[in-house]
Protein backbone atom coordinates (compact mmCIF):
# COMPACT_ATOMS: atom_id res chain seq x y z
CA UNK A 1 0.00 0.00 0.00
CA UNK A 2 0.90 3.69 -0.51
CA UNK A 3 1.86 6.17 1.70
CA UNK A 4 -0.70 7.02 4.06
CA UNK A 5 0.49 10.66 3.65
CA UNK A 6 -0.19 10.58 -0.24
CA UNK A 7 -3.50 9.21 0.01
CA UNK A 8 -4.52 11.81 2.26
CA UNK A 9 -3.39 14.73 -0.26
CA UNK A 10 -4.08 12.60 -3.85
CA UNK A 11 -7.80 12.94 -4.82
CA UNK A 12 -9.59 9.34 -4.58
CA UNK A 13 -8.94 7.66 -7.92
CA UNK A 14 -11.30 8.05 -10.24
CA UNK A 15 -13.79 5.07 -10.08
CA UNK A 16 -12.61 3.53 -14.02
CA UNK A 17 -8.86 3.51 -12.90
CA UNK A 18 -10.05 2.01 -9.50
CA UNK A 19 -12.49 -0.79 -11.16
CA UNK A 20 -9.87 -1.73 -14.18
CA UNK A 21 -7.06 -2.18 -11.68
CA UNK A 22 -9.70 -4.70 -9.32
CA UNK A 23 -10.56 -6.40 -12.61
CA UNK A 24 -7.26 -7.00 -13.38
CA UNK A 25 -7.17 -9.83 -10.61
CA UNK A 26 -10.84 -10.83 -10.43
CA UNK A 27 -11.17 -11.33 -14.10
CA UNK A 28 -9.35 -14.28 -14.10
CA UNK A 29 -10.63 -15.28 -10.95
CA UNK A 30 -14.20 -15.15 -12.08
CA UNK A 31 -13.17 -16.88 -15.49
CA UNK A 32 -11.86 -19.66 -12.93
CA UNK A 33 -14.81 -20.23 -10.79
CA UNK A 34 -17.45 -20.25 -14.23
CA UNK A 35 -14.71 -21.93 -16.37
CA UNK A 36 -16.53 -25.47 -15.64
CA UNK A 37 -19.72 -24.61 -16.04
CA UNK A 38 -18.78 -23.27 -19.57
CA UNK A 39 -17.04 -26.65 -19.96
CA UNK A 40 -21.01 -28.45 -19.20
CA UNK A 41 -22.11 -26.51 -21.66
CA UNK A 42 -20.41 -26.93 -24.24
CA UNK A 43 -20.20 -31.00 -23.92
CA UNK A 44 -23.90 -30.57 -23.55
CA UNK A 45 -24.02 -29.60 -27.18
CA UNK A 46 -21.12 -31.09 -28.67
CA UNK A 47 -22.50 -34.87 -29.82
CA UNK A 48 -18.95 -35.99 -30.87
CA UNK A 49 -16.74 -34.59 -28.47
CA UNK A 50 -16.96 -36.89 -25.36
CA UNK A 51 -15.18 -34.94 -22.72
CA UNK A 52 -12.91 -33.57 -24.63
CA UNK A 53 -12.99 -29.24 -24.48
CA UNK A 54 -10.84 -28.98 -27.77
CA UNK A 55 -13.19 -31.44 -29.53
CA UNK A 56 -16.17 -29.38 -28.33
CA UNK A 57 -14.94 -26.29 -29.55
CA UNK A 58 -14.37 -27.34 -33.05
CA UNK A 59 -18.28 -28.58 -32.98
CA UNK A 60 -20.77 -29.35 -34.93
CA UNK A 61 -22.70 -28.24 -32.09
CA UNK A 62 -26.70 -29.42 -31.60
CA UNK A 63 -29.05 -30.49 -29.04
CA UNK A 64 -29.32 -34.21 -29.80
CA UNK A 65 -28.17 -34.93 -26.25
CA UNK A 66 -31.31 -32.61 -24.82
CA UNK A 67 -33.25 -34.62 -27.59
CA UNK A 68 -32.02 -38.55 -26.08
CA UNK A 69 -32.04 -36.58 -22.48
CA UNK A 70 -35.96 -36.20 -22.58
CA UNK A 71 -36.88 -38.99 -24.55
CA UNK A 72 -34.95 -42.38 -23.87
CA UNK A 73 -33.47 -41.64 -20.79
CA UNK A 74 -36.97 -40.56 -18.33
CA UNK A 75 -35.46 -37.52 -17.46
CA UNK A 76 -38.47 -35.54 -18.21
CA UNK A 77 -40.36 -37.50 -15.50
CA UNK A 78 -37.36 -36.83 -12.65
CA UNK A 79 -37.65 -32.72 -13.69
CA UNK A 80 -41.40 -32.89 -13.21
CA UNK A 81 -40.85 -34.83 -9.87
CA UNK A 82 -38.36 -32.04 -8.59
CA UNK A 83 -40.57 -29.11 -9.93
CA UNK A 84 -43.38 -30.43 -7.88
CA UNK A 85 -41.94 -31.55 -4.75
CA UNK A 86 -40.19 -28.08 -4.57
CA UNK A 87 -43.30 -26.27 -5.29
CA UNK A 88 -45.33 -28.04 -2.61
CA UNK A 89 -42.47 -27.57 -0.10
CA UNK A 90 -41.87 -24.31 -0.94
CA UNK A 91 -45.66 -23.79 -0.14
CA UNK A 92 -45.55 -25.35 3.00
CA UNK A 93 -42.31 -23.65 4.18
CA UNK A 94 -43.69 -20.27 3.62
CA UNK A 95 -47.06 -21.10 5.33
CA UNK A 96 -45.63 -22.75 8.23
CA UNK A 97 -42.25 -20.42 8.89
CA UNK A 98 -44.79 -16.97 8.81
CA UNK A 99 -47.20 -18.95 11.00
CA UNK A 100 -44.74 -20.17 13.88
CA UNK A 101 -41.80 -17.17 13.17
CA UNK A 102 -45.14 -14.67 13.81
CA UNK A 103 -45.70 -16.38 17.35
CA UNK A 104 -41.95 -16.61 18.57
CA UNK A 105 -41.07 -13.17 17.29
CA UNK A 106 -44.48 -11.65 19.18
CA UNK A 107 -43.97 -14.03 22.15
CA UNK A 108 -47.29 -14.75 22.41
CA UNK A 109 -46.68 -18.46 23.61
CA UNK A 110 -45.56 -20.12 26.94
CA UNK A 111 -41.91 -21.00 26.53
CA UNK A 112 -40.99 -19.28 23.57
CA UNK A 113 -37.47 -19.26 24.81
CA UNK A 114 -37.93 -23.20 24.64
CA UNK A 115 -39.58 -23.53 21.00
CA UNK A 116 -36.47 -20.88 19.76
CA UNK A 117 -33.65 -22.86 21.63
CA UNK A 118 -35.61 -25.50 19.55
CA UNK A 119 -35.12 -24.03 16.48
CA UNK A 120 -31.45 -23.03 16.98
CA UNK A 121 -30.27 -26.73 18.10
CA UNK A 122 -32.19 -27.76 15.18
CA UNK A 123 -30.02 -26.04 13.08
CA UNK A 124 -27.01 -26.44 14.66
CA UNK A 125 -27.11 -29.92 14.67
CA UNK A 126 -26.01 -31.62 11.43
CA UNK A 127 -29.44 -33.28 9.50
CA UNK A 128 -27.26 -36.19 8.31
CA UNK A 129 -27.13 -37.26 11.92
CA UNK A 130 -31.63 -37.61 11.51
CA UNK A 131 -30.87 -40.05 8.10
CA UNK A 132 -31.12 -43.42 10.00
CA UNK A 133 -33.89 -42.23 12.33
CA UNK A 134 -36.13 -40.38 10.02
CA UNK A 135 -36.15 -43.47 8.01
CA UNK A 136 -37.45 -45.71 10.47
CA UNK A 137 -40.13 -42.96 11.50
CA UNK A 138 -41.30 -42.61 7.32
CA UNK A 139 -40.94 -47.05 7.78
CA UNK A 140 -43.68 -46.80 10.31
CA UNK A 141 -45.35 -44.29 8.93
CA UNK A 142 -45.87 -46.65 5.88
CA UNK A 143 -44.31 -43.39 3.97
CA UNK A 144 -41.24 -44.60 2.20
CA UNK A 145 -41.47 -44.60 -1.37
CA UNK A 146 -43.84 -41.90 -1.22
CA UNK A 147 -43.96 -38.10 -2.44
CA UNK A 148 -44.98 -37.61 0.91
CA UNK A 149 -41.04 -38.99 1.89
CA UNK A 150 -39.81 -36.44 -0.25
CA UNK A 151 -41.97 -33.31 1.20
CA UNK A 152 -43.75 -34.18 4.98
CA UNK A 153 -40.01 -34.03 6.36
CA UNK A 154 -38.91 -30.99 4.57
CA UNK A 155 -42.54 -29.12 5.11
CA UNK A 156 -41.04 -26.92 8.32
CA UNK A 157 -38.19 -25.84 8.21
CA UNK A 158 -36.19 -24.32 10.80
CA UNK A 159 -33.97 -21.75 8.96
CA UNK A 160 -37.28 -20.39 7.36
CA UNK A 161 -38.72 -20.10 10.90
CA UNK A 162 -35.46 -18.25 12.35
CA UNK A 163 -35.61 -15.79 9.70
CA UNK A 164 -39.12 -14.36 9.78
CA UNK A 165 -39.03 -14.70 13.69
CA UNK A 166 -36.11 -12.24 13.60
CA UNK A 167 -37.88 -9.77 11.12
CA UNK A 168 -40.74 -9.91 13.19
CA UNK A 169 -38.78 -8.85 16.29
CA UNK A 170 -37.85 -5.59 14.19
CA UNK A 171 -41.80 -4.97 13.09
CA UNK A 172 -43.53 -2.37 15.26
CA UNK A 173 -45.87 -3.66 16.90
CA UNK A 174 -48.33 -0.59 17.32
CA UNK A 175 -50.54 -1.57 14.02
CA UNK A 176 -51.24 -4.86 15.79
CA UNK A 177 -52.40 -3.15 18.63
CA UNK A 178 -54.19 -0.62 17.00
CA UNK A 179 -55.71 -3.10 15.12
CA UNK A 180 -56.94 -4.89 18.64
CA UNK A 181 -58.22 -2.05 19.84
CA UNK A 182 -60.70 -1.53 16.74
CA UNK A 183 -62.07 -5.00 17.92
CA UNK A 184 -59.80 -7.45 15.55
CA UNK A 185 -59.11 -10.84 16.40
CA UNK A 186 -55.97 -12.70 16.87
CA UNK A 187 -56.28 -14.68 13.48
CA UNK A 188 -57.25 -11.36 11.72
CA UNK A 189 -54.47 -9.05 13.21
CA UNK A 190 -52.23 -12.27 11.59
CA UNK A 191 -54.04 -12.39 8.88
CA UNK A 192 -54.84 -9.07 7.44
CA UNK A 193 -52.41 -6.64 9.32
CA UNK A 194 -48.90 -9.14 9.82
CA UNK A 195 -48.83 -11.49 7.01
CA UNK A 196 -48.92 -8.31 4.36
CA UNK A 197 -45.49 -6.87 6.27
CA UNK A 198 -44.43 -10.28 6.31
CA UNK A 199 -44.18 -10.24 2.37
CA UNK A 200 -40.54 -9.31 2.18
CA UNK A 201 -39.04 -11.97 4.31
CA UNK A 202 -41.52 -14.59 3.16
CA UNK A 203 -39.92 -14.01 -0.38
CA UNK A 204 -36.19 -14.72 1.24
CA UNK A 205 -37.57 -18.03 2.74
CA UNK A 206 -39.50 -19.27 -0.52
CA UNK A 207 -36.26 -18.45 -2.40
CA UNK A 208 -34.23 -19.96 0.04
CA UNK A 209 -36.35 -22.96 0.45
CA UNK A 210 -36.40 -23.84 -3.51
CA UNK A 211 -32.95 -23.32 -3.93
CA UNK A 212 -32.47 -25.88 -1.14
CA UNK A 213 -35.09 -28.39 -2.14
CA UNK A 214 -34.14 -28.33 -5.35
CA UNK A 215 -30.83 -29.56 -4.63
CA UNK A 216 -31.51 -31.65 -1.66
CA UNK A 217 -29.82 -35.14 -2.70
CA UNK A 218 -29.13 -37.86 0.45
CA UNK A 219 -33.17 -37.62 1.58
CA UNK A 220 -34.31 -38.70 -2.00
CA UNK A 221 -31.84 -40.99 -2.49
CA UNK A 222 -32.45 -42.66 0.51
CA UNK A 223 -36.37 -42.20 1.29
CA UNK A 224 -37.67 -43.33 -2.29
CA UNK A 225 -36.83 -46.07 -4.22
CA UNK A 226 -38.95 -46.43 -7.40
CA UNK A 227 -37.66 -44.61 -10.39
CA UNK A 228 -40.71 -43.18 -11.08
CA UNK A 229 -40.65 -41.01 -7.92
CA UNK A 230 -36.81 -40.02 -7.94
CA UNK A 231 -36.25 -35.94 -8.39
CA UNK A 232 -33.47 -34.57 -11.01
CA UNK A 233 -30.08 -34.92 -8.70
CA UNK A 234 -30.75 -38.64 -7.84
CA UNK A 235 -31.84 -39.97 -11.01
CA UNK A 236 -28.77 -37.82 -12.87
CA UNK A 237 -26.21 -39.19 -9.58
CA UNK A 238 -27.75 -42.59 -10.73
CA UNK A 239 -27.88 -42.45 -14.50
CA UNK A 240 -23.80 -41.54 -14.01
CA UNK A 241 -23.31 -44.69 -12.45
CA UNK A 242 -25.33 -47.32 -14.85
CA UNK A 243 -24.36 -46.63 -17.74
CA UNK A 244 -21.13 -48.91 -18.93
CA UNK A 245 -19.02 -46.54 -20.99
CA UNK A 246 -19.47 -42.69 -19.16
CA UNK A 247 -21.97 -40.65 -21.64
CA UNK A 248 -19.97 -37.41 -20.77
CA UNK A 249 -22.54 -35.06 -23.39
CA UNK A 250 -25.46 -36.85 -22.18
CA UNK A 251 -24.80 -35.95 -18.20
CA UNK A 252 -23.81 -33.01 -18.68
CA UNK A 253 -26.83 -31.94 -20.90
CA UNK A 254 -28.46 -33.03 -17.71
CA UNK A 255 -26.56 -31.12 -15.56
CA UNK A 256 -27.30 -28.18 -17.79
CA UNK A 257 -30.95 -28.64 -17.31
CA UNK A 258 -30.79 -29.76 -13.42
CA UNK A 259 -28.53 -26.28 -12.93
CA UNK A 260 -31.09 -24.04 -15.15
CA UNK A 261 -34.05 -23.45 -12.84
CA UNK A 262 -31.26 -22.51 -9.79
CA UNK A 263 -29.46 -20.21 -11.78
CA UNK A 264 -31.98 -18.55 -13.21
CA UNK A 265 -33.85 -18.11 -9.81
CA UNK A 266 -30.56 -17.02 -8.70
CA UNK A 267 -29.93 -13.75 -11.28
CA UNK A 268 -33.68 -12.94 -11.38
CA UNK A 269 -33.54 -12.60 -7.57
CA UNK A 270 -29.71 -12.34 -6.37
CA UNK A 271 -30.56 -9.35 -4.19
CA UNK A 272 -33.26 -11.32 -1.81
CA UNK A 273 -31.25 -14.49 -1.99
CA UNK A 274 -28.10 -12.28 -0.55
CA UNK A 275 -29.91 -10.40 1.60
CA UNK A 276 -31.27 -13.43 3.35
CA UNK A 277 -28.01 -14.87 3.86
CA UNK A 278 -26.42 -11.91 5.37
CA UNK A 279 -29.61 -11.92 7.57
CA UNK A 280 -29.16 -15.07 8.35
CA UNK A 281 -25.39 -14.49 9.30
CA UNK A 282 -25.95 -11.63 11.52
CA UNK A 283 -27.54 -14.32 14.01
CA UNK B 1 -52.78 -7.04 26.04
CA UNK B 2 -52.63 -10.14 27.29
CA UNK B 3 -57.20 -10.39 27.58
CA UNK B 4 -57.18 -12.78 24.87
CA UNK B 5 -57.32 -17.15 24.18
CA UNK B 6 -53.94 -18.38 23.35
CA UNK B 7 -55.55 -20.84 21.29
CA UNK B 8 -54.32 -19.30 18.20
CA UNK B 9 -50.99 -18.54 19.51
CA UNK B 10 -51.23 -22.22 19.14
CA UNK B 11 -52.87 -22.95 16.46
CA UNK B 12 -50.12 -20.58 15.00
CA UNK B 13 -47.40 -22.34 16.53
CA UNK B 14 -48.87 -26.26 15.67
CA UNK B 15 -46.48 -26.58 12.76
CA UNK B 16 -43.58 -26.19 14.32
CA UNK B 17 -44.90 -28.06 17.44
CA UNK B 18 -46.04 -31.25 15.43
CA UNK B 19 -42.57 -31.59 12.80
CA UNK B 20 -40.15 -31.20 15.26
CA UNK B 21 -42.40 -33.97 18.07
CA UNK B 22 -42.55 -36.22 14.79
CA UNK B 23 -39.09 -35.56 12.76
CA UNK B 24 -37.04 -34.25 15.13
CA UNK B 25 -37.15 -35.24 18.79
CA UNK B 26 -39.12 -38.82 18.37
CA UNK B 27 -37.26 -39.87 15.63
CA UNK B 28 -34.06 -38.67 17.34
CA UNK B 29 -34.91 -40.30 20.69
CA UNK B 30 -36.15 -43.46 18.95
CA UNK B 31 -32.89 -44.11 17.29
CA UNK B 32 -30.75 -43.23 20.72
CA UNK B 33 -32.76 -46.26 22.02
CA UNK B 34 -32.28 -48.30 19.09
CA UNK B 35 -28.14 -47.83 19.36
CA UNK B 36 -28.52 -50.14 22.72
CA UNK B 37 -30.36 -52.45 20.63
CA UNK B 38 -29.67 -54.95 17.92
CA UNK B 39 -32.68 -53.09 16.28
CA UNK B 40 -33.77 -54.08 12.93
CA UNK B 41 -36.63 -52.62 10.65
CA UNK B 42 -37.34 -56.38 9.39
CA UNK B 43 -37.66 -57.97 12.65
CA UNK B 44 -38.77 -55.55 15.44
CA UNK B 45 -40.50 -57.96 17.28
CA UNK B 46 -36.71 -59.42 18.45
CA UNK B 47 -35.49 -56.24 19.68
CA UNK B 48 -32.93 -57.17 22.32
CA UNK B 49 -30.92 -54.63 24.57
CA UNK B 50 -27.53 -55.05 24.12
CA UNK B 51 -25.79 -52.07 25.79
CA UNK B 52 -22.96 -50.44 24.13
CA UNK B 53 -21.97 -53.52 22.03
CA UNK B 54 -22.42 -51.08 18.97
CA UNK B 55 -20.79 -48.67 19.98
CA UNK B 56 -17.55 -50.70 20.99
CA UNK B 57 -18.21 -52.19 17.43
CA UNK B 58 -18.36 -49.19 15.94
CA UNK B 59 -15.37 -48.32 17.54
CA UNK B 60 -13.16 -51.12 16.71
CA UNK B 61 -14.29 -50.87 13.12
CA UNK B 62 -10.97 -49.59 11.30
CA UNK B 63 -13.47 -48.44 8.43
CA UNK B 64 -15.04 -46.12 11.16
CA UNK B 65 -11.69 -44.83 11.93
CA UNK B 66 -10.18 -44.87 8.28
CA UNK B 67 -13.61 -42.67 6.92
CA UNK B 68 -13.06 -39.97 10.64
CA UNK B 69 -9.33 -39.94 9.26
CA UNK B 70 -10.57 -39.03 5.62
CA UNK B 71 -13.19 -36.47 7.18
CA UNK B 72 -10.50 -34.85 9.52
CA UNK B 73 -8.41 -34.55 6.72
CA UNK B 74 -11.16 -32.93 4.59
CA UNK B 75 -11.75 -30.60 7.00
CA UNK B 76 -8.19 -29.47 8.09
CA UNK B 77 -7.18 -29.55 4.66
CA UNK B 78 -10.41 -27.36 2.86
CA UNK B 79 -11.18 -25.13 5.72
CA UNK B 80 -7.97 -22.35 5.96
CA UNK B 81 -8.03 -22.28 2.13
CA UNK B 82 -12.19 -21.69 1.78
CA UNK B 83 -11.84 -18.86 4.63
CA UNK B 84 -8.35 -17.19 3.45
CA UNK B 85 -10.19 -17.23 -0.27
CA UNK B 86 -13.52 -16.01 0.89
CA UNK B 87 -12.07 -13.48 3.29
CA UNK B 88 -10.30 -12.30 0.61
CA UNK B 89 -12.84 -12.09 -2.46
CA UNK B 90 -15.15 -10.29 0.44
CA UNK B 91 -12.65 -7.47 1.07
CA UNK B 92 -12.05 -7.69 -3.09
CA UNK B 93 -15.90 -6.93 -3.74
CA UNK B 94 -16.60 -4.64 -1.32
CA UNK B 95 -16.36 -1.03 -1.96
CA UNK B 96 -18.33 0.04 -4.42
CA UNK B 97 -16.45 -0.39 -7.95
CA UNK B 98 -17.46 -0.92 -11.52
CA UNK B 99 -18.89 -4.31 -12.56
CA UNK B 100 -19.13 -4.82 -8.65
CA UNK B 101 -22.50 -6.86 -8.41
CA UNK B 102 -21.41 -9.29 -11.12
CA UNK B 103 -18.77 -10.22 -9.58
CA UNK B 104 -20.45 -11.38 -6.25
CA UNK B 105 -23.40 -13.08 -8.41
CA UNK B 106 -20.49 -14.59 -10.12
CA UNK B 107 -18.50 -16.01 -7.52
CA UNK B 108 -21.66 -16.95 -5.74
CA UNK B 109 -22.64 -19.03 -8.32
CA UNK B 110 -21.72 -22.41 -7.48
CA UNK B 111 -23.51 -22.37 -4.38
CA UNK B 112 -26.57 -21.97 -5.87
CA UNK B 113 -25.79 -25.26 -8.26
CA UNK B 114 -26.68 -28.64 -6.78
CA UNK B 115 -23.70 -30.67 -5.80
CA UNK B 116 -24.59 -33.47 -7.90
CA UNK B 117 -23.93 -31.01 -10.83
CA UNK B 118 -21.09 -30.30 -9.76
CA UNK B 119 -19.58 -33.63 -8.75
CA UNK B 120 -20.57 -34.92 -12.50
CA UNK B 121 -18.71 -32.04 -14.06
CA UNK B 122 -15.62 -32.15 -12.07
CA UNK B 123 -15.87 -36.15 -12.36
CA UNK B 124 -15.60 -35.07 -15.90
CA UNK B 125 -12.79 -32.40 -15.61
CA UNK B 126 -10.99 -34.83 -13.27
CA UNK B 127 -11.33 -37.87 -15.56
CA UNK B 128 -8.54 -39.71 -17.65
CA UNK B 129 -8.59 -37.70 -20.99
CA UNK B 130 -10.85 -35.04 -19.27
CA UNK B 131 -10.69 -31.00 -19.43
CA UNK B 132 -7.65 -30.17 -16.68
CA UNK B 133 -5.07 -33.33 -18.19
CA UNK B 134 -6.23 -31.82 -21.45
CA UNK B 135 -5.10 -28.54 -20.13
CA UNK B 136 -1.96 -29.98 -18.47
CA UNK B 137 -0.69 -32.24 -21.61
CA UNK B 138 -1.16 -29.02 -23.42
CA UNK B 139 1.22 -27.73 -21.08
CA UNK B 140 3.89 -31.16 -20.85
CA UNK B 141 2.76 -31.53 -17.50
CA UNK B 142 2.15 -34.91 -15.65
CA UNK B 143 -1.42 -36.17 -16.06
CA UNK B 144 -2.34 -38.18 -13.04
CA UNK B 145 -5.22 -40.41 -12.71
CA UNK B 146 -6.80 -38.21 -9.98
CA UNK B 147 -9.86 -40.02 -8.90
CA UNK B 148 -8.11 -43.52 -9.52
CA UNK B 149 -5.08 -42.86 -7.29
CA UNK B 150 -5.65 -43.01 -3.47
CA UNK B 151 -3.13 -40.30 -3.16
CA UNK B 152 -5.14 -38.04 -5.09
CA UNK B 153 -8.42 -38.40 -5.04
CA UNK B 154 -9.43 -37.17 -1.52
CA UNK B 155 -7.50 -33.80 -2.42
CA UNK B 156 -9.19 -33.40 -6.00
CA UNK B 157 -12.48 -33.45 -4.16
CA UNK B 158 -11.03 -31.07 -1.29
CA UNK B 159 -10.45 -28.55 -4.45
CA UNK B 160 -13.64 -28.40 -5.71
CA UNK B 161 -14.99 -28.22 -2.48
CA UNK B 162 -12.62 -24.83 -1.78
CA UNK B 163 -13.58 -23.90 -5.10
CA UNK B 164 -17.69 -24.11 -4.90
CA UNK B 165 -17.69 -22.95 -0.99
CA UNK B 166 -15.27 -20.08 -0.65
CA UNK B 167 -18.66 -17.58 -2.66
CA UNK B 168 -20.60 -18.66 -0.18
CA UNK B 169 -18.63 -17.51 3.06
CA UNK B 170 -17.30 -14.32 0.84
CA UNK B 171 -21.12 -13.33 1.09
CA UNK B 172 -21.28 -14.09 4.78
CA UNK B 173 -17.63 -12.32 5.02
CA UNK B 174 -19.21 -9.46 3.54
CA UNK B 175 -21.99 -9.12 6.21
CA UNK B 176 -19.23 -9.05 8.55
CA UNK B 177 -17.55 -6.64 6.58
CA UNK B 178 -20.26 -3.91 6.49
CA UNK B 179 -20.56 -4.15 10.13
CA UNK B 180 -17.54 -2.45 10.72
CA UNK B 181 -17.23 1.51 10.70
CA UNK B 182 -15.95 2.96 7.75
CA UNK B 183 -14.43 6.56 10.00
CA UNK B 184 -12.28 3.46 11.92
CA UNK B 185 -10.30 2.95 8.55
CA UNK B 186 -10.64 6.52 7.91
CA UNK B 187 -8.88 7.28 11.77
CA UNK B 188 -6.30 4.73 11.15
CA UNK B 189 -5.34 6.22 7.57
CA UNK B 190 -4.58 9.59 9.28
CA UNK B 191 -2.46 7.73 11.92
CA UNK B 192 -0.73 6.76 9.19
CA UNK B 193 -1.49 2.68 9.43
CA UNK B 194 -1.02 1.06 6.18
CA UNK B 195 -3.57 -1.59 4.19
CA UNK B 196 -1.89 -4.61 5.79
CA UNK B 197 -2.13 -2.92 9.12
CA UNK B 198 -5.52 -1.94 9.30
CA UNK B 199 -6.43 -5.39 8.25
CA UNK B 200 -4.68 -6.96 10.96
CA UNK B 201 -5.63 -4.12 13.59
CA UNK B 202 -9.27 -3.10 12.33
CA UNK B 203 -10.59 -5.95 10.10
CA UNK B 204 -9.33 -9.24 11.50
CA UNK B 205 -10.39 -8.28 15.18
CA UNK B 206 -13.81 -6.95 14.47
CA UNK B 207 -14.79 -9.74 12.13
CA UNK B 208 -13.93 -12.29 14.65
CA UNK B 209 -17.72 -12.92 15.40
CA UNK B 210 -18.03 -13.54 11.57
CA UNK B 211 -15.08 -15.54 11.58
CA UNK B 212 -15.78 -17.73 14.47
CA UNK B 213 -19.42 -18.10 12.31
CA UNK B 214 -17.68 -19.27 9.16
CA UNK B 215 -15.84 -21.55 11.05
CA UNK B 216 -18.32 -23.57 12.63
CA UNK B 217 -20.93 -23.65 10.23
CA UNK B 218 -18.39 -24.84 7.45
CA UNK B 219 -16.67 -27.23 9.44
CA UNK B 220 -20.30 -28.73 10.78
CA UNK B 221 -20.82 -28.60 7.06
CA UNK B 222 -17.62 -30.58 5.89
CA UNK B 223 -18.10 -33.30 8.47
CA UNK B 224 -21.32 -33.71 6.66
CA UNK B 225 -19.69 -34.38 3.01
CA UNK B 226 -21.50 -37.21 1.01
CA UNK B 227 -22.82 -36.02 -2.37
CA UNK B 228 -19.38 -35.32 -3.93
CA UNK B 229 -17.96 -38.61 -2.79
CA UNK B 230 -21.65 -40.66 -3.92
CA UNK B 231 -21.06 -39.56 -7.29
CA UNK B 232 -17.10 -38.98 -7.74
CA UNK B 233 -15.75 -41.88 -6.07
CA UNK B 234 -17.91 -43.74 -4.18
CA UNK B 235 -15.84 -44.43 -1.69
CA UNK B 236 -13.17 -45.59 -3.61
CA UNK B 237 -10.07 -45.91 -4.35
CA UNK B 238 -9.45 -48.39 -1.58
CA UNK B 239 -11.60 -46.50 1.01
CA UNK B 240 -9.82 -43.03 0.76
CA UNK B 241 -12.13 -40.95 -0.13
CA UNK B 242 -15.17 -42.40 2.51
CA UNK B 243 -16.39 -40.34 4.88
CA UNK B 244 -18.15 -40.31 7.82
CA UNK B 245 -21.27 -39.71 6.44
CA UNK B 246 -20.61 -41.94 3.04
CA UNK B 247 -19.48 -44.54 5.51
CA UNK B 248 -22.79 -44.21 7.41
CA UNK B 249 -24.60 -44.59 4.57
CA UNK B 250 -23.20 -47.35 3.17
CA UNK B 251 -23.49 -49.19 6.93
CA UNK B 252 -27.19 -48.35 6.80
CA UNK B 253 -28.52 -48.73 3.57
CA UNK B 254 -25.96 -51.32 1.75
CA UNK B 255 -25.47 -53.41 4.91
CA UNK B 256 -28.61 -52.48 6.48
CA UNK B 257 -26.59 -52.51 9.89
CA UNK B 258 -28.75 -49.79 11.34
CA UNK B 259 -27.97 -50.17 15.46
CA UNK B 260 -24.44 -49.71 14.59
CA UNK B 261 -25.12 -47.07 11.70
CA UNK B 262 -27.02 -45.55 14.52
CA UNK B 263 -23.95 -45.43 16.92
CA UNK B 264 -21.85 -43.91 14.19
CA UNK B 265 -24.65 -41.25 13.42
CA UNK B 266 -24.22 -40.11 17.17
CA UNK B 267 -20.59 -39.71 17.18
CA UNK B 268 -20.71 -37.88 14.13
CA UNK B 269 -23.55 -35.56 16.60
CA UNK B 270 -21.06 -35.75 19.34
CA UNK B 271 -18.28 -34.53 17.34
CA UNK B 272 -20.14 -31.83 15.34
CA UNK B 273 -20.99 -30.32 19.16
CA UNK B 274 -17.77 -31.00 20.33
CA UNK B 275 -16.36 -28.90 17.41
CA UNK B 276 -18.65 -26.16 17.75
CA UNK B 277 -17.89 -25.76 21.09
CA UNK B 278 -13.71 -25.92 21.17
CA UNK B 279 -14.46 -23.18 17.89
CA UNK B 280 -15.85 -21.07 20.07
CA UNK B 281 -13.93 -20.98 22.90
CA UNK B 282 -11.17 -20.75 21.07
CA UNK B 283 -12.20 -17.76 19.77
CA UNK B 284 -13.66 -16.63 22.82
CA UNK B 285 -10.12 -17.17 24.52
CA UNK B 286 -8.72 -14.61 21.69
CA UNK B 287 -11.05 -12.16 22.05
CA UNK B 288 -10.28 -11.98 26.02
CA UNK B 289 -6.72 -11.92 25.70
CA UNK B 290 -6.90 -8.88 23.36
CA UNK B 291 -9.41 -6.86 25.33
Amino acid sequence: MSDSREQELAPPPPPWAMSIRRWLWLIPLLLATLLPFAWMVALSISPNAGNSMAKALQGPWDLSQYQTLFRSAGVGRYLLNSLGVAVVVVILNVVTAAMVGYVLGRKRIPGERFWTLGIVATLMVPKQTLMIPLYLVLARLHLLDTYAALILPFAVDAFGIFLVRQYVTQLPIELEEAARVDGATDWQIFREVALPLLKPVLAVVAIQAFLTNWNSFLFPLIFVDSDRLRTLPVGLALLSQTEHSVDWGFLMAGSTVASLPVVAVFVAFQRQILSGLLAGAEK
Amino acid sequence: MRTHSRSTAWFLASPWVIAFALFGLYPFLFSLGASFTDYTPLAPSSTRFVGLANYTRALNDPAFWSALRNTALFVIGTIPFTTAAALALAIAVQPAFRGRTLFRVGFFLPSVVSIVVLSLVFKGLYANHGGLNGLLSALHLPTPAWLQNPRTALPAIMAMDVWSASGYYMIIFLAGLEGIPRDLYDAARLDGADGWARFTHITLPLLRPTLLFVLVVNSIRSLQIFAEVFVMTRGGPLGSTTTVVYHLYEQAFSRFQLGQASAVAYLLFVLSLGLAWVQMKAVGAQEQSRS
